[in-house]
């Protein structure tokens, strides 16, 4: 994936980062992330995947200055974790949204731009874009714990880009969302990436890594245990597929059979079928539920100083 | 241009402060924080001055309605305030709130200041809205009953006798007692002087039948001829030969000793008496040259029946004279009580960054109830240096919470306020120095600290 980005200079960068918990005493009970070195560059998609009690969450707290380090270090956009210049730059989603419940959207969006320092008018408006972004304009005067799972991932979402963030942390952004959240969302990631925005995701849902993430890295009992570029990981050596268009059952059959009589090998022929998720959002969207993503004005704004400033 | 960004920063960091303090008060609100609190507190304004029976007399119902009515609704805000900025930090950081406005660029000292001052705003509106009430009762009361001018409540200057200082006092009662050799052995020289000074400040002077005192007092302006001053002196004596004790005051300019007002004084059934000097007697129109003046009390009883009277001249003897405005000293005494707010948000407020919400709960109230106790032990127990090591110890904390808490409630303002007494502008001033800021800076500077070290997040 291409993507227009601030030239691969490096985001976040870790270096045997390592964070054991310890109980009231001080006694080390749990090594949540051993000796990590970890770097995302600038404009790429980055997910961390891993089982639970992996140490993806406790390597974004540490990332975000939430939780310190035990051993190691780790730098973003060349600062501290804890630096405001780093915290300027950045927007997090957690992996449950807990907002003030006795908010509504449309000031939960204006309480967190003013704490980056915006004026209020510039609050307001980009909550109001934000708004009409996650489709929330219609439900922007309830308060927030009124709202269900997923509405409220969609402030929460908000939330993360009322700065136009150059770095957006996601931890399992498409939890609890529906298939055409988790879509919408996704495509989001794909359009923020395309425009300069580095993304750190984790998941649990393996195919939404493999749709956005440009790389990976696979993390068990809070050590490395693979690292790379996706289309490269999930690459299988050795084996090539046809992709034929129009054939008959009886061309096919006896192209299959031509070709396994070169090979020497036996060679397979089905029908490819599209993922569930394809087939679910072709139906909804011809019955009107799914909408066109639209990005709002000022992270546009935002996505074309980047590509100046870029250029 | 380094001070257009110095004013930016300032600006974004007063839209930040802005941000938190706004959410803090919306918290209040919708939470029903506020309401629940406002109902309690006009059922406490409206409802104790008519269960409360006072004296039947102008200042018996002011004292119900300022001493009691103000003072208990202040107590419940006090421990609103403080159990409200307990759960501010400290149910964000459990909730996990907290994490979304960690990772934005705000400052630790942002966040306590936003919400201090959404505390100080909460309280301010709910003392406007108790004084307000309490205001509109004294004015009802008053129109309804008729009281005079001199029966209506105002804010007076008060001049207390020119006596040695109760640290020289106790320095000279020291020197002579080392000299006589009865000072305790155990006890030190700054132990020794400092229950000297308790003592000389709550000592009473025995006035017997036939005795005259004089006392020399020094007004805060020349006292005019059309301004009457009044004067105060409150006593004890034994309850069943009061209605023989009779006494004569003169009151006079110290330059110009040879005009003297005199009032003779027969009912001492109260342990107060308040009268007016009428000041055209001893002042020939305008402002007298001088500011000072005497007073002289003649105990008159029969030496026979009448008991002698007690008092201590330092706190029981004052001229009062026209200061200012009831309203603005309600205003006053407002301030006052939101200083100590303003203090028990910032404890509250440090005390909820440091721990839980139901432990910070818990510290908050154990430290009132010390503030609280700390008095009555340091009064009960006078050291005689033969304590024990755990009694010493014991002494020491509870003076030590004393003293504290003690710069914190240093001027009351409900007692001024009852009695009618001006709360002086460099008394507030103090008040707020060491309430509103000096205590909040220092508090704050613990609680950010504390903030940025700790670990917002917990393991998963």
């Amino acid at each position: 994936m291409g993507r227009c980005g601030l030239g691969g200079q490096p985001v976040i960068e870790t270096q045997g980062l390592c964070k054991t918990f310890r109980d009231f005493w001080r006694r080390p009970t749990v090594a949540a992330v051993r000796g990590l070195d970890l770097t995302v560059t600038a404009g790429e998609v980055f997910g961390l995947l891993g089982p639970n009690g992996s140490g993806k969450s406790t390597t974004i707290k540490m990332a975000l200055g939430l939780l310190r380090p035990t051993a190691g270090t780790i730098r973003l956009f060349g600062f501290g974790p804890t630096d405001r210049r780093a915290k300027a730059r950045v927007g997090y989603l957690p992996e449950v949204t807990h907002l003030h419940p006795f908010l509504t959207p449309r000031e939960t969006l204006v309480y967190y731009a003013s704490l980056f320092g915006l004026p209020l008018g510039e609050a307001r408006r980009r909550a109001e874009e934000l708004l009409e972004m996650v489709d929330l304009k219609g439900a922007a005067g309830r308060p927030v714990g009124r709202f269900s799972k997923g509405m409220a991932r969609r402030v929460g979402l908000a939330q993360a880009l009322v700065n136009a963030p150059d770095l957006l942390v996601l931890d399992e952004p498409t939890s609890g969302l529906d298939p055409v959240g988790c879509c919408e969302v996704k495509e989001l990631i794909r359009l923020l990436a395309s425009s300069g925005v580095t993304v750190l995701m984790t998941s649990h849902l393996l195919a939404d890594m493999e749709d956005v993430c440009d790389r990976v890295a696979v993390l068990a009992r809070g050590e490395l245990r693979a690292s790379g570029r996706t289309a490269e990981l999930l690459r299988q050596p050795g084996v090539t597929r046809f992709l034929v268009d129009g054939l008959g059952a009886g061309e096919a059959e006896s192209l299959r059979a031509e070709l396994e009589a070169r090979a020497g090998r036996p060679v397979c022929c089905d029908v490819p079928a599209v993922r569930l998720e394809t087939f679910f959002m072709q139906v909804v969207s011809r019955e009107g539920s799914a909408r066109a993503f639209e990005v709002a004005p000022f992270l546009r704004a935002a996505r074309q100083a980047r590509e100046e400033s870029g250029a | 241009m380094s001070a257009s960004r110095a004013r930016d920063a300032v600006a974004e960091s007063v839209r930040r402060c802005c941000g938190v303090a706004a959410v803090a008060l919306r918290a209040a609100v919708r939470t029903r924080m506020v309401a629940a609190l406002l109902v309690l507190l006009a059922a406490c304004v409206t409802g104790l001055p008519r269960v409360l029976k006072g004296d039947g007399t102008p200042s018996g119902e002011l004292d119900i309605l300022l001493r009691y009515t103000l003072g208990f609704s202040f107590g419940l805000l006090c421990l609103a305030t403080l159990w409200a900025a307990c759960a501010l930090f400290a149910v964000e950081i459990a909730s996990q709130r907290m994490h979304l406005a960690a990772v934005k660029p705000v400052r630790a000292a942002e966040f306590w200041l936003g919400k201090w001052l959404a505390l100080l705003a909460l309280g301010a509106a709910l003392l406007t809205a108790v004084y307000g009430g309490v205001y509109a009762q004294v004015r009802v009361r008053a129109w309804r009953a008729g009281w005079s001018a001199e029966q209506r409540p105002a804010g007076r200057r008060v001049a207390r006798p020119l006596l040695p200082s109760i640290a020289e006092e106790a320095r000279e009662t020291y020197a002579l007692m080392r000299q006589r050799g009865e000072l305790p052995p155990g006890l030190g020289p700054g132990a020794a002087l400092r229950v000297l000074a308790e003592q000389a400040e709550e000592r009473y002077e025995v006035l017997n039948p036939g005795d005259e005192v004089v006392w020399k007092f020094r007004l805060a302006r020349p006292p005019r001829a059309d301004e009457p001053l009044l004067v105060r002196l409150r006593f004890d004596t034994e309850y069943s030969t009061r209605e023989q004790v009779a006494g004569l005051c003169r009151l006079w300019l110290a330059d110009r000793p040879e005009r003297v007002a005199e009032v003779a004084l027969a009912d001492f059934t109260l342990n107060e008496i308040v009268f007016a000097v009428d000041m055209r007697a001893l002042v020939n129109g305008g402002a007298a040259a001088g500011r000072d003046v005497r007073l002289a009390f003649r105990h008159q009883g029969d030496p026979a029946r009448a008991s002698a009277l007690m008092m201590r001249f330092r706190k029981d003897v004052a001229v009062l004279t026209p200061g200012g405005s009831f309203e603005a000293n309600l205003a006053r005494s407002a301030l006052a009580q939101l200083g100590v707010l303003a203090l028990l948000a910032a404890l509250g407020l440090t005390l909820s960054v440091c721990f839980s919400p139901p432990v910070a709960a818990f510290c908050a109230t154990v430290l009132l109830v010390l503030a609280l106790v700390s008095g009555t032990v340091v009064g009960a127990v006078r050291e005689t240096g033969e304590e024990g090591a755990w009694m010493r110890v014991g002494l020491r904390i509870a003076r030590l919470v004393h003293d504290v808490a003690g710069q914190a409630t240093r001027e009351e303002p409900l007692e001024s306020l009852t009695r009618g007494e001006l709360i002086e502008g460099r008394a507030l001033l103090a008040v707020w120095l060491w309430n509103g800021a000096l205590a909040p800076v220092v508090l704050a500077v613990f609680g950010c600290g504390v903030l940025r070290r700790r670990e917002l997040a917990a393991g998963d």
